[in-house]
């Protein structure tokens, strides 16, 4: 099964099971936005009420958010406003409306100071397929204003990072999906920048290559203090290594803060899951519906509402009932596919 | 453990040093778009087109400075050599090949393989990186406009065949210099132009090669053919900068009729000097509007 992703229309919730209950309301949904006053001089990227069209077509209609050191997802469907927002985030487009600040400034006026603290790895595989991933991330480096020499030593450090050290003179054209990613990455932090956009960094990728992925961004936030805002559609990547996120949903933010703030500190429920056929499955879930508690499942795994002793009981015993075995019992936490879907369907 | 000894580590630290801001970005771009284009740091295919086109345009003037060497005085005095305004039109074939293939050679693969995205996450901005493409064209095109001319006079005053003093050999040095921008900077901003309009670099070489003939064509076929007005030279892309350099040089045919041999292409009366510069501006503006226009909003890909 596939990680969990955002439905490709944004406006949308991902559509339930017939025996599903309706989500659980979150318990928290992070900083009010509505209720963020002027831009924050603490944070690394500060948004409100950010507007930016393209002729008739609005690509973001009202966005405001804190992004605070650390890394930071930022999520959304596709087509949901991200891409606009990294854009201008990086002074590629002025906004339209509201006030935006990285770093303490304008990314438009400011934009060559602002760039050059950046780093940035775009979406795309298509990099020059003729040059070598070392002059590659070398040039990047000397772009963001390192002398040729240290640019030359960073270049090759920054590929030793990311794993490609025995690979640095390899022209890009010849390399793996995996290995271009890493290019990327190696060409955004090779100029030591504050802060790193990295957009879909793990796309194209098998499992492994993903983990690993996900491990060296985390690394490299930890490790060497770089900030990350990571584009991503994909849910469970930010839930595991990001400090925070901002949800975009047809250009307005839907929730923003950090992953905490965002599913809260209460349980929804708890998790079951069982060792045993279709059949026993389906007991399973009746028994529980039988004593009044709302029940959905997913293959072997049962989500039942409410986290008491009594749910805790009533699973057990109806495990023990229709002879079951028990692999997992226990609470559940909101995760953000759960805020995803409220503020989608909310 | 020795006093001496020290600890190198290789992992990745922190950069604290100086940065070299919006110039050292538009240097590093011109340089790396140089390399680029000469083939510099790639396979030794990418270096035959530009090695093949330096060749040409560099061979007659080797060729006329090993003549001067071996001709006697009194003959090269007489003027059996090209003049400086003359050498162009023997290479200015060479030189629009090199401008076709050299500009859509660093704008469309940019866009193409999504490295004006990247560009563009840098200190750099659209303007500046248009200006760092541009002068880097025009570096390239120089090689081929300004070199030459430039191995002649050097060569030729050496062979105590060139200008008469010091004076002199400064105002021709000048005249070289002058002319290899105003065939340089045409050359690139109509070459950068149809590279703006779009994305594949090899059809905007083959554009920008037939651009160049063809409008020659068309303007002396409507000129000789048609007997429509001589203001229409103006339009012959490859000729009318050619001709501006022979008014730059003091050559300006006199007489009237076809042009034959080193003589310039047009009479004074036919086309003017003054329309000769502004048709040049024109041609500039016009370039550099559209290029301007073709990136003002382009859409970047990320």
């Amino acid at each position: 099964m596939g990680p969990p992703s955002f439905p490709a229309s944004a406006p949308s919730a991902p559509p339930l099971p017939a025996t599903q209950a309706p989500a659980p309301a979150p318990t928290a949904t992070g900083l009010p936005i509505a209720a963020l006053g002027a831009p924050s001089s603490s944070a690394l990227v500060s948004a409100r009420h950010v507007a930016k069209r393209y002729g008739s077509y609005t690509a973001v209609s009202d966005v405001s958010f804190d992004i605070q050191p650390g890394v930071t997802g930022l999520l959304g469907a596709n087509g949901a406003g991200k891409t606009t927002m990294l854009g201008m985030i990086i002074g590629l487009h002025p906004i339209d409306s509201g006030a935006l600040t990285v770093l303490g400034q304008d990314p438009w006026n400011a934009g060559a100071d602002v760039r050059e603290r950046l780093g940035y790895a775009p979406e795309h595989h298509t990099l020059p397929p003729d040059l070598g991933a070392n002059d590659f991330v070398r040039h990047i480096a000397e772009l963001h204003g390192l002398p040729k020499d240290e640019a030359t030593t960073r270049a090759s450090d920054a590929l030793w990072l990311v794993g490609l050290g025995e690979e640095r003179f390899r022209p890009m054209g010849t390399m793996s999906t995996g290995q271009r990613q890493r290019v990327k990455l190696a060409q955004a932090i090779a100029h030591d920048p504050q802060l790193i956009l990295l957009d879909e960094p793990t796309d194209g990728l098998d499992p492994l290559q993903r983990d690993s992925m996900l491990d060296l961004i985390r690394h490299i936030a930890t490790e060497f203090g770089i900030h990350v805002i990571l584009s991503s559609h994909l849910l469970d990547e930010v839930e595991r290594i990001c400090d925070g996120a901002v949800i975009i949903g047809d250009g307005v933010t839907l929730a923003a803060g950090s992953l905490d703030e965002l599913r809260g500190s209460g349980t929804i429920g708890i998790t079951l899951e069982i060792d045993g056929d279709d059949t026993q499955l389906h007991a399973v879930v009746r028994y529980l519906n039988d004593r009044g508690l709302a029940v959905t499942f997913d293959r072997r795994r049962i989500t039942v509402e409410g986290d008491d002793e009594r749910v805790f009981d009533l699973a057990r015993d109806a495990c023990a009932a229709v002879g079951a075995g028990i692999v997992r019992l226990n609470k559940r936490r909101l995760s953000l596919e759960d805020v995803f879907i409220e503020r989608m369907g909310g | 453990m020795s006093d001496t000894a020290q600890i190198y580590d290789q992992g990745y630290r922190r950069y604290e040093g100086e940065r070299t801001g919006l110039t050292g970005a538009v240097r590093t771009l011109i340089t790396h778009s140089i390399r680029h284009a000469l083939g510099i740091g790639r396979s030794a295919k990418f270096k035959t087109i530009p090695v093949l086109v330096i060749i040409f345009a560099y061979l007659p003037a080797v060729a006329f400075v090993g003549l001067a060497a071996l001709l006697p005085e009194d003959l090269v005095a007489e003027g059996v050599l090209p003049t400086y305004a003359g050498y162009y039109s023997y290479v200015v074939g060479a030189i629009y090949l090199f401008a076709a293939f050299v500009a859509p050679l660093l704008l469309c693969t940019d866009r193409r393989t999504g490295m004006l995205g990247v560009y563009l996450a840098s200190p750099l901005n659209r303007v500046t990186y248009l200006l760092g493409k541009a002068l880097a064209t025009l570096i390239l095109l120089l090689i081929v406009t300004l070199g030459p001319p430039l191995l002649m006079l050097v060569a030729f005053s050496l062979e105590s065949v060139g200008p008469a003093g010091f004076i002199e050999w400064i105002r021709v040095f000048l005249q070289i210099v002058v002319s290899s921008l105003v065939i340089g900077l045409l050359f690139s901003s109509v070459s950068l132009a149809v590279a703006a309009a779009t994305d594949r670099w090899v059809v905007a070489t083959a554009a920008a090669v037939l651009i160049m003939p063809g409008s020659a064509i068309l303007t002396d076929a409507l000129v000789y053919g048609a007997g429509l007005t001589d203001t229409l030279h103006l339009l012959n892309i490859p000729n009318m900068p050619r001709e501006l350099i022979y008014r730059i040089h003091d050559e300006a045919r006199a007489g009237s009729g076809s042009p034959l041999g080193d003589a310039s292409l047009w009479t004074e009366r036919e086309v003017s000097t003054w329309s000769l510069w502004a048709s040049w501006c024109v041609y500039m503006t016009a370039t550099i509007g559209f290029i301007w226009f073709r990136y003002r909003k382009l859409l970047v890909r990320r």
